[in-house]
Order: C-alpha cells, then sequence, then structure tokens
C-alpha cells in the first residue's frame, strides 16, 4: 500500500506513488537549478513536463490509474538529465545515450547512509545499509543477528544508535544518494571533514539530535498508526455489523481492549521486576549472556509493539461512534482499565506468595533490582569492578534512562 | 578512456548540425527528431534536446508552430529559418572540407 499524490503536469491530472512523486519532484528541481540562468526556462519545463506526461500516459489503462515509482523512475531515465551547454554533468553526454540508463541522473551524486524506511522492519537501518554497499538486505538482517548473538546482545545497542544517528531518506534525491553512485576515498574525507565541522559545533549537534527524534517519533506514529488503522476498519466493519448498531459493537470492544491492555502492562512490570530481582523471566533464564538493561530495554519495546496499536483501535473506535458518546467511552475505558489494574494488583498481592514478598520487603527488593541493574550497566560500560567515578556516571545515566523508559511506557 | 568515449564530444558538438538537417527536410516535432537519432549514433534524450532546441530558437536557427494533434494535446512543430537553412549549408561545405582534409593529410 502506498500514499498516492496527484500532480499536475502541464494542464493534466496524474496519480502517483508518494516515492515516486519524490524522485519526481528532484528531477524537476534539478531542471530548474540547470535552467537558473536560462531566459526560455519557463517554456523548457512546460516542454519537459508536457514530455514527461506523454510518456506517462503510456503506463495508463483503463484500470490502471496510478503511476508506480519504478514506472516514474523509468520516465525520468528516458528524460535524461536536463543539461545545459553551459554546465554538463559528468558522463551523460549526448552520445552515450544508449547506456544513460544504467547511470545515476545528474552527474556524481554522493553516497550517503540513510535509513530506509520502506520496506524496512524496525527502523531501516538494515536496508539503509543493505542499500549503502548493494547488497541484499537479508544478508545484512542475518549479519546483524548473528553479530547480536555473538556479542551477547551488545549489537542492539549499535543498531539502536545508528537508529538514532543516521538520517532518514525522505526525498527522491536521498534515496539515490542510498544507492547512490560509486564511493572513493575523497569522498569519505570529505564526508568526514563536513561531519566534524557539522557536530563541532555543539548547538548544531543537539538541533540535528532533536530533528532525528521528531523524525524518528513520527515514523514510529506513522507505523504504529497504519497498523492500528487496519485494526481499525475491521473494528468498524464489527461495529457497524452488529445488531443494535454502531455503539453496541464498541461498548463491546471497550471493556475487551481495557482488560487487555491493563493485564499487559501488568505483565509486562511483573517481567521486568522478575528478570531484576531473580535473573530470570518467571523462572526462565535468558539465554545468552545478554546484559539485564539490554533485556530489559527488549522487554518495554515488546510491550509498545504490542500496546501501540491496541492504543490506536480504541481511539478508532472513540472516532467511529458519534461524537457526543466520545467522552463516555474515554471515561468508560479509564475507569475499566484502572479497576483492572487495582484487581490485577490486589489479586497478585493475596493469591501470589512471590507478589506478597516483594511487597513484604520492598525496600530491600527495590535496592536488590537497582544494584543488579547498575552492576549490568558497569559491566557492559567497563570489566573493572570498583571504579567510583564511573559509579556515579553509570548510575545518574541508569536513573535518568529508566524514568524516561517508565514515563514513556505509560504515555 | 575508449575510443567510442573519445568521440563523446565530436558527437555533442555536431548534434546540433544533425537538427538543422532533421528540421531542413520537413516540420518536425520533438518526438519525430528523438525517433530519427535513436537508430544512429546520436541518440538522445529530452533533456537534453529541449534546452538544445529553446538555444536555437533564441539564435532563430528554428522556429516552431502549434498543431493540433488527433491525439493528446497540440504539438511544436519545428521548422528552419532563413538563417538555419544557411547555417546548415555552410555546415555540410564545413564537413566536406574536413573530410578532404582528413583523407589528405595521411598521403
Amino acid at each position: 500500500m502506498n500514499t498516492v499524490i496527484i500532480i499536475n503536469l502541464n494542464g493534466n491530472a496524474f496519480h502517483l506513488e508518494e516515492p515516486g512523486f519524490q524522485s519526481l519532484r528532484a528531477y524537476l528541481e534539478r531542471a530548474q537549478a540547470q535552467l537558473q540562468d536560462n531566459p526560455d526556462k519557463t517554456e523548457i519545463m512546460a516542454d519537459l513536463e508536457q514530455a514527461i506526461a506523454d510518456k506517462c500516459a503510456h503506463f495508463l489503462r483503463p484500470h490502471k490509474n496510478v503511476l508506480t515509482a519504478a514506472e516514474i523512475d523509468d520516465v525520468l531515465k528516458e528524460m535524461g538529465p536536463v543539461q545545459t551547454d553551459g554546465a554538463t554533468p559528468a558522463g551523460a553526454t549526448a552520445g552515450e545515450q544508449p547506456h544513460v540508463g544504467t547511470k545515476s541522473t545528474a552527474g556524481p551524486a554522493p553516497k550517503r547512509l540513510y535509513q530506509i524506511r520502506e520496506g524496512a522492519m524496525l527502523s531501516g537501518v538494515c536496508s539503509g545499509i543493505a542499500a549503502y554497499f548493494n547488497i541484499d538486505v537479508t544478508i545484512v538482517r542475518i549479519l546483524f543477528v548473528v553479530l547480536t548473538a555473538l556479542t551477547g546482545g551488545l549489537w542492539i545497542m549499535v543498531y539502536i544508535g545508528m537508529m538514532l544517528v543516521v538520517p532518514f531518506a525522505n526525498t527522491g534525491e536521498e534515496h539515490a544518494a542510498a544507492a547512490g553512485a560509486p564511493f572513493n576515498a575523497q569522498e569519505v574525507i570529505d564526508q568526514a571533514k563536513k561531519h566534524y565541522a557539522e557536530f563541532k559545533d555543539s548547538k548544531e549537534w543537539r538541533r540535528h539530535w532533536r530533528q532525528q527524534r521528531r523524525e524518528w517519533r513520527r515514523r514510529w506514529h506513522d507505523g504504529a498508526y497504519w497498523w492500528g488503522h487496519n485494526l481499525q476498519r475491521n473494528v468498524h466493519q464489527f461495529s457497524t455489523g452488529a445488531a443494535y448498531g454502531g455503539h453496541f459493537g464498541a461498548a463491546l470492544l471497550i471493556p475487551f481492549l481495557a482488560v487487555f491492555n491493563a493485564l499487559l502492562f501488568c505483565l509486562c512490570i511483573a517481567a521486568i521486576v522478575s528478570l531484576a530481582t531473580t535473573g530470570a523471566i518467571f523462572g526462565w533464564v535468558v539465554g545468552g549472556s545478554i546484559p539485564l538493561w539490554v533485556s530489559i530495554l527488549i522487554l518495554m519495546f515488546i510491550y509498545s509493539v504490542i500496546a501501540r496499536p491496541l492504543r490506536h483501535a480504541r481511539r478508532a473506535i472513540y472516532f467511529n461512534t458519534n461524537g457526543s458518546n466520545y467522552m463516555w467511552f474515554a471515561a468508560w475505558y479509564e475507569i475499566l482499565s484502572t479497576g483492572v489494574l487495582i484487581l490485577v494488583c490486589w489479586f497478585a498481592y493475596t493469591h501470589v506468595p512471590q507478589v506478597h514478598d516483594f511487597f513484604q520487603h520492598f525496600a530491600q527488593n527495590w535496592s536488590t533490582m537497582w544494584n543488579n541493574l547498575i552492576d549490568s550497566f558497569r559491566h557492559t560500560v567497563s570489566h573493572k569492578p570498583a571504579d567510583s567515578w564511573l559509579d556515579a556516571k553509570v548510575s545518574s545515566a541508569a536513573a535518568a534512562a529508566s524514568t524516561s523508559a517508565f514515563l514513556a511506557l505509560r504515555r | 578512456m575508449t575510443a567510442d568515449q573519445k568521440f563523446n564530444p565530436i558527437r555533442k558538438g555536431l548534434l546540433e548540425f544533425l537538427i538543422l538537417q532533421i528540421i531542413s527536410a520537413d516540420k518536425v516535432y520533438v518526438a519525430d527528431m528523438m525517433k530519427r537519432l535513436q537508430e544512429t549514433d546520436f541518440a538522445t534524450q529530452e533533456g537534453t534536446l529541449y534546452p538544445l532546441l529553446s538555444k536555437m530558437r533564441r539564435e532563430e536557427f528554428v522556429d516552431y508552430e502549434w498543431q493540433e494533434s488527433d491525439s493528446g494535446p497540440p504539438r511544436k512543430y519545428y521548422k528552419l529559418t532563413a538563417k538555419g537553412k544557411s547555417q546548415l549549408a555552410e555546415f555540410k561545405d564545413y564537413w566536406a572540407y574536413l573530410n578532404t582534409t582528413i583523407n589528405q593529410l595521411g598521403r
């Protein structure tokens, strides 16, 4: 499934898939830049648009009215880079046209590492690396999994680090650059210099970092939303199909979601506590030698992966029902989920001896958990047993990380 | 660098005169020109051709007129101007001269 964008090419409307639209826009922007000083710029642009429109029309049939990204790329390859006498992109002269299809369009495009969202499993880091080195993405993924196993989970941090730092490929040009022109040493040096200059300035670095986080959140949100959206469709069908109209179905689904979500949250917290105190999740010892804090992060991640679409489904129900009832559904959900949460806690406290024990000696258990966590951090950062400076660093980092993680979970 | 690559600038420089030659026979529109060139060593693309034609029109070697087509929007049909005709004649003379020069130099 792909978003479709409608564009106007010299007076005709065309439906394009979004990536195709991005590459077309990049092409036309490059053309405009090339024709910057040309007195006939407007006319040439109109001619080019018309030529693109003619080529696009060949791909359309009575029952096919959307142009795919691949078709747009074909059209643009056929058009060839826009060039004037003054500035001729290297390697693309008129005479060698028959080979032009396999070349990158506008001269020596730089090759950069991007995260590619399309076809990504998590964030697109592996897809980006695969495009960069021009190898199959499955190989990269297998490599990542193997490395993670070999390093006892530490390699996950490399993935997370890249996820946060490597930019996303948004425009067609960035997509082109992700798989772009051949790579050479000068490019590495230039890039390194450029990055050094960028990151030397800490303000710049913070800005970049904020932008990256926003982007990541947005992507993640979009992905979860899409998932929730599908659920929403099913929910909608279910609720409109129910005998007593939409509200009846929604009213039935809300308690189900509330109970499920509350149980899931309890389970997640219980698993984390169990892991931190005994080093095993409900008696199941985590394989390999994954550090404690990595396992906790993984648990939180699994929880949010399951919980987010549920939350979106719930919102979908609110929106599907008539506006006036929205408040009641929201209140209904909140009361139910809080009730279930209290009920589960009470039940666990009275009926599960381990939980009872845990709360009886809460202070002691809490410090055990905390020490285990700090130890696992310290063990990862340095194998030296005691270092007070490192201790202070690690424990403050751990405190900050765990607070923000907890807040994120409940958000 | 292969011989073929070395010929690139020559082909590039000649393209303008080949277009004059194509247009001299009859009024043509861009897709026709492309088709004619496609079969030769001078195959080119819209991205190159449109800016080149606009430059030639500015220099008053060619001109165009809009003509309705039965399939799709009206098209630009290009034709030679008087200046274009004399330029083409000049080019042909020069080409013949180059040919004899090249052939005679080896003897």
